[in-house]
């Protein structure tokens, strides 16, 4: 089973995903080749050469920047090419523009947000959520010879280690582009809107005393995250409820939820699980909150924020 | 001008979970149905597209698929204001790629300015649907846009929030498909006359054509196992901290 | 849903004494209004928690004999076999639903002022009561102590004969049993009096009395206070009570351990705004290291995690609760079916006790409109009737709490659509900054329940940062709209005090601030220097004073009142709010009324000495003086557009709930969107349909004859 992985970049720099999906492709029997679609791939070439990589397919192409249409040109090409049984590109903002498009175009079997990834009698088997993350499932593709599947992002951990992979290049034909590329702006930081922040350092019973709040409240600051709070500390009246997560409080979907000593309460569940990227400190290994993280550590919250202290 | 608006209705599961005999999906009894939530956003921008820009005749209309119960969802687009509705007749949960089959010709016979979808749904969350739909529609797309400036002809200059709060200021041709991210605007709310009103507007019933294949098909669903994907963390306090530090810079890069 | 097995531990029987209790959640002796004159709310009351899970449930405290009469404060009473005949229904609706019942054999000494059965009551020493004025006790010689006994044991066997399963020989909040044991109270020199073995002497002897009468028929319940925080004088958990347990834990079937004296009982029904849940923990896990027998005791426990992390750890064998039973009945159900967000949560505001402080009405609650209405009015907290006109759609204007309870219990109630419409970002109204003051964030729980309902109901739909105006409501679309715009302090002086505004009060001004601007508006106090007037009573005033306090404001509080806060008598957080300002420096000033402000002075007058004024310099002055209705919307919809129009845009139904109405208590305010909900199918939704009232009505051929 050959494997293609479609190395990701934003102005100049390859995104850790690209990595990820070469962990991912390996978990899979067969060759790994990484294809980079940019305007000078050379430059990144290095950078993706990471154990695992056998091949390292360069595709020369105008813009300098993503631009779906070049996209979906170049990945048609590649897999016409190639002839790869399954291509893997990161569940990414821009993955979302082209890769349902190849998939539909070139009748490939498809599925995105994958987690999970296995091989049985029956071909690939790929993992992931449905209903809000409340249930999974194994999906297979039957009657397709090529997949088409969109990775979790830190589903795997990123491929490390130099790779001896041979480098070549592929040349494609890119028609005009009728989606371009014309500028990057950044977005204004967010302010104490919890609902809006992409970073939330949230807090609960386990910060245990008032006078806690002010040393969370400064590594916030520091990580650049907003603060938030699980029920118990507004109901002891030490946060306004404008900061509450949960069912009562508010829902939160930021990039990456770091949870400070809170149990996890289905309440509170229910206003943070469709987070990002959550990440979970608490004493009690048996605390919920475990059950929707990505990452945890049982640990006490103090001891760790005071190491986060000075990493920030 | 004419905007085709794609949405549908999502299933949403409660705190218990019972799986259908043959384990390929959620009991149905254990779901709820509302509208998509990226759908509501995606209806008020054509919405206010129309506001802006429309004259007589110009039409928002709702595309979906499903049974009968998804004019629920459809009805709601109607209350917002959206003009009339389409539903194909389609049963049981398809793949999105499956879907943009379906929904092809229907779009395609509107010969729409716009198509809009949201980004994705919050049961499947595939975030492809649209882009597929756009591809065999033949139209250009941009996928997650935040901010859409048009004067109603030649291209549009939309805005679309990349990973770690960078946007990526796109000019595309018209017509196009965008997939509308949340946040774009504040969706209206139905006044209890509007959803009266809608349950007097159009909704088109049509049999799809034969669609193709599907994507995949689901083996098995199960409920994750306690922690499953939480990858736990180990070592000393700092070693604990230097991870969550990589773990965060990495995702907010 | 089924529970969590991690709660299995509640749900296991226990036995006490002679008598198996089905689960670990008994609710405790509390007042409810009712007493054994109004029995069939008694009876209803308490046999609804038994319905909502609990395995025993407590009379208030149910005296023993005239001479030991709370008048003007309603207890039950176990006088005559009438009373027995009355509380027996309460007892046989128990056992219907699997509950024990259990009575709390009172007998109040000096506390019990007698103004009914106008008799003496008997005590150890001859003190003063501290917590009734002007009541004194007739001190107790042998044959006293004999007769009193004996009427322990005759109401002991009153209790039996009516059905009970549990009889207290209650000594907590300072009644007489536990009188002997303190010191405070006994200043006795005979062998009643002196060492533990004498103060514990009458105690015991009673209990041995009870138990021997009452046999193997009922279990025996102690409840004692085990540290009334008032040093040697008061009851002292290591020289008294682990030895009184000692003493008695061969004749005692479960322990029934609390803290407090009774002039300030609010360290026992501890408020929110001083005390988290599990307060008394401490002194329940001593007890229990000594007990073999079952100890229960209260904290205002509402979260079950909580609950078995006492019982766990070995600090109780079961769970009891008062408020949280009155806030939720089906407390135990809720945690057996896991809806566990269906609770609804004690917010720790004692305005239920205040009821019962004031003496006379019967209970209220501010979480649930239901108490004490269950027979009266025949509500049932967790069933409502489909409403005839459910196939009408709803506006409510306004998510406070009155608008949130409205749209909550039509959304139950089945109406076709309900759209809650409010103009902020969030449901809440009022209740949104009030949790902001020091110590009510407890209060949130208002809004968490009822927003947590809400989005449940698929008929209920909220839509917030929405102003409507009257012709919106006009033409909204619904057949019933329902306004609960809420209320507000007014920023011109207007008081009850005067019934006039103050001249040169003009909260338009930098320097003259109301509650709402503080709280809600974020308006910056100017200076150092405030002085704040309280016209009203309640929290609100001494609340800001608090706040502007802790944040190092120089705080003169001003009350044309004797004391600040009368209200907070009520609710029983009187003493630790007065000794809060009191270490926060906060002036006080009673007896004064302001009569002008003019910019950085104000000029107040004593209420009894009008010629009698000071002058007050401050950097900015806050009035507390009264609210008023937001009522320009309801106005305008009636008087300018009128209800023939409304009619002829299809709405049938007009009215209005909550502060709007006029400013109430939050428990009145969500009340007033209860009663309307549950009726808005009557033949007038505006006027309160009659409740029964339970009186005796004379057969006037008899009366005259």
């Amino acid at each position: 089973m050959t494997t293609l992985v479609v190395a990701e970049h934003l102005q100049g720099r390859l995104r850790e995903i690209t990595l990820e999906l070469v962990s991912a492709a390996k978990e899979l029997d067969g060759p790994v080749a990484v294809a980079v679609i940019a305007r000078d791939p050379a430059s990144l070439t290095e950078m993706v050469n990471v154990e695992g990589v056998d091949e390292i397919v360069n595709v020369r192409v105008e813009p300098e920047e993503f631009e779906s249409d070049v996209y979906q040109q170049a990945l048609a090409a590649l897999i016409a090419d190639r002839q790869p049984e399954v291509t893997l590109l990161g569940f990414t903002i821009n993955s979302m523009g082209y890769g349902p498009a190849v998939a539909v175009r070139e009748g490939l079997g498809f599925a995105s947000d994958v987690y999970g990834l296995a091989q049985d009698e029956n071909g690939l088997v790929a993992t992931r959520s449905f209903y809000g993350a409340k249930v999974s499932a194994e999906i297979e593709f039957p009657g397709k010879r090529q997949v088409l599947l969109l990775v979790r992002p830190t589903a795997w951990p990123p491929a490390q280690g130099s790779g001896s992979a041979s480098v070549s290049e592929l040349a494609v034909e890119t028609a005009g582009s009728r989606a371009r590329h014309l500028d990057f702006e950044q977005v204004a930081a967010s302010d104490v809107d919890i609902t809006t922040a992409d970073f939330l350092l949230s807090i609960g019973r386990g910060v245990g005393e008032k006078e806690n709040l002010p040393q969370l409240e400064e590594l916030a600051g520091k990580m650049n995250a907003i603060l938030s709070v699980s029920r118990p500390l507004v109901d002891a009246g030490w946060m306004p409820n404008g900061r509450q997560v949960g069912q009562s409080g508010k829902t939160v979907k930021p990039k990456v939820y770091l949870a400070l000593g809170i149990s996890g309460a289905v309440q509170h569940l229910a206003g943070m699980k469709t987070s990002g990227t959550i990440i979970a400190v608490n004493t009690d290994p048996e605390a919920a909150i475990f059950n929707v993280a990505h990452y945890g550590s049982v640990a006490d919250l103090f001891d760790v924020a005071e190491e986060l202290d000075k990493l920030f | 001008m004419k905007i085709v608006v794609c949405v549908k209705q999502v299933a949403a599961l409660g705190d218990e979970v019972e799986f259908t005999p043959d384990e390929r999906d959620v009991d149905p009894d254990y779901l709820d149905y509302a509208l998509n939530e990226w759908d509501a956003y995606a209806t008020e921008e054509a919405l206010r597209l129309r506001e802006r820009l429309g004259s007589d005749g110009d039409e928002v209309v709702v595309v979906s698929a499903g049974p009968e119960q998804v004019e629920e969802a459809m009805r709601r687009c109607l209350a917002m204001g959206a003009d009339r509705g389409v539903r194909l007749t389609l049963d049981g949960p398809t793949d999105p790629i499956a879907l943009a089959r379906a929904l092809a010709p229907t779009v395609e016979r509107e010969s729409p300015d716009l198509v809009f979808a949201g980004v994705q749904s919050s049961d499947s969350v595939q975030a492809a649907t649209g882009t597929a739909l756009a591809d065999l529609l033949g139209l250009p797309r941009v996928a997650v846009v935040t901010k859409i400036e048009w004067d109603g002809s030649g291209p549009a200059r939309v805005n679309r929030e990349l990973e770690g709060g960078l946007v990526d200021v796109v000019e595309v041709d018209t017509p196009a498909l965008l997939t509308i991210q949340t946040g774009i605007n504040e969706p209206r709310y139905a006044t209890l006359r509007a959803i009266k009103q809608a349950e007097q507007k159009e909704i088109e019933v049509i049999e799809p054509e034969a669609g193709g294949e599907p994507a995949y098909r689901i083996r098995r669903m199960f409920v994750p196992s306690r922690g499953e994907g939480a990858e736990m963390l180990d070592g000393s306090p700092a070693a604990v901290a230097q991870r969550i530090a990589e773990i965060v810079r990495e995702r907010l890069q | 849903m089924a529970r969590d097995p991690k709660y299995d531990i509640l749900f296991e029987p226990i036995q006490l004494g002679p008598k198996t209790m089905k689960n670990r959640f008994y609710q405790i002796p509390h007042c409810n209004g009712f007493g054994s004159e109004k029995p069939l709310n008694q009876a209803y009351f308490r046999a609804l928690k038994a319905e909502g899970g609990y395995g025993a449930c407590c009379t208030e405290y149910c005296s023993i004999s005239p001479e030991s009469d709370d008048s003007h404060r309603v207890s039950a009473r176990l006088w005559d076999d009438d009373d027995v005949k009355n509380l027996s229904v309460m007892c046989e609706m128990l056992h219907d639903h699997g509950a024990l019942a259990a009575a709390e054999l009172w007998y109040g000494g000096p506390h019990a002022p007698c103004m009914e059965s106008r008799c003496v009551p008997r005590g150890p020493s001859q003190i003063p009561s501290d917590f009734e004025h002007l009541t004194y006790a007739k001190e107790m010689d042998k044959d006293d102590i004999r007769e009193v006994q004996q009427l322990y044991v005759d109401a002991a066997l009153r209790a039996r004969e009516a059905g009970f399963d549990i009889v207290y020989v209650y000594g907590s909040h300072s009644y007489l049993p536990q009188q002997f044991l303190t010191p405070y109270y006994n200043k006795r020199t005979d062998e009643y009096g002196g060492s533990f073995e004498n103060r514990a002497r009458f105690w015991r002897e009673t209990i041995e009395q009870v138990r021997e009468a009452v046999g193997d028929d009922c279990a025996i319940a102690v409840r004692m206070s085990t540290d009334m925080f008032m040093g040697d004088a008061g009851t002292q958990l290591e020289r008294d009570c682990l030895p009184f347990v000692e003493l008695c834990d061969d004749i005692v079937d479960v322990w029934d351990i609390n803290v407090s004296g009774i002039s300030e009982w609010g360290e026992d029904a501890t408020p929110s705004r001083f005390y988290p849940s599990g307060r008394m923990l401490p002194w329940q896990e001593a007890v229990k290291k000594v007990s073999k027998k079952p100890v229960l005791g209260v904290g205002r426990f509402t979260n079950p995690d909580l609950m078995i992390d006492a019982i766990n750890s070995g600090k109780l064998d079961i769970i009891a609760t008062c408020r949280p039973s009155i806030s939720d009945p089906f407390l135990p159900k809720k945690i057996e079916e896991g809806r566990l967000d269906d609770i609804r949560e004690c917010i720790g505001c004692n305005v239920c006790i205040s009821r019962w402080e004031i003496g006379g009405p019967p209970i209220i609650c501010t979480q649930n409109a239901t108490a004490g209405e269950e027979y009266r009015r025949g509500w049932h907290p967790e069933k409502f009737d489909r409403a005839e006109n459910a196939d009408n759609d709803v506006l409510v204007v306004g998510a406070g709490p009155a608008g949130m309870e409205c749209a909550m219990v039509l959304g139950k109630r089945g109406m076709r659509r309900v759209h809650l419409v409010e103009a902020q970002d969030e449901m809440g109204g009022i209740m949104r900054w009030i949790p902001q003051l020091p110590g009510l964030g407890e209060w949130a729980r208002v809004v968490n329940y009822r927003k947590i309902q809400i989005d449940k109901l698929r008929n209920v739909e909220f839509i917030p940062s929405t102003t409507l105006s009257a012709d919106d409501v006009k033409t909204y679309g619904a057949e019933i709209v329902v306004i609960a715009t809420g209320g507000y302090w007014v920023g011109d002086g207007l008081n009850g005090a005067t019934h006039d505004t103050i001249p040169g009060a003009d909260a338009g001004k930098p320097n003259i601030l109301t509650p709402e601007q503080i709280m809600r508006d974020g308006k910056e106090v100017p200076g150092e220097k405030v002085l704040i007037l309280d016209n009203d009573g309640y929290y609100m005033g001494v609340s800001l004073a608090e706040k502007l306090a802790l944040e190092g404001k120089q705080v003169t509080l001003m009350t044309h009142l004797g004391q600040v806060a009368p209200y907070m008598h009520f609710t029983l957080e009187a003493p630790n709010q007065h000794r809060k300002l009191h270490q926060l420096k906060v002036e006080i000033v009673t007896s004064n009324m302001l009569e002008s402000i003019e910019d950085g002075k104000a000029t107040s007058y004593h209420v009894y000495d009008e010629q009698h004024k000071t002058e007050w310099e401050a950097d900015a002055f806050v009035l507390v003086t009264q609210r008023r209705s937001n009522e320009a919307l309801y106005r305008e919809l009636k008087d300018r557009i009128g209800k023939d129009a409304l009619a002829a845009e299809g709405v049938t139904g007009f009215y209005r709930i909550g502060d709007c109405e006029a400013p109430r208590l939050t428990a009145d305010c969500v009340f007033s969107g209860h009663r309307l909900a549950r009726e808005i199918d009557s033949d007038n939704p505006d006027v309160p349909k009659p409740f029964i009232r339970e009186r005796k009505v004379i057969e006037r051929e008899l009366a005259l004859a």
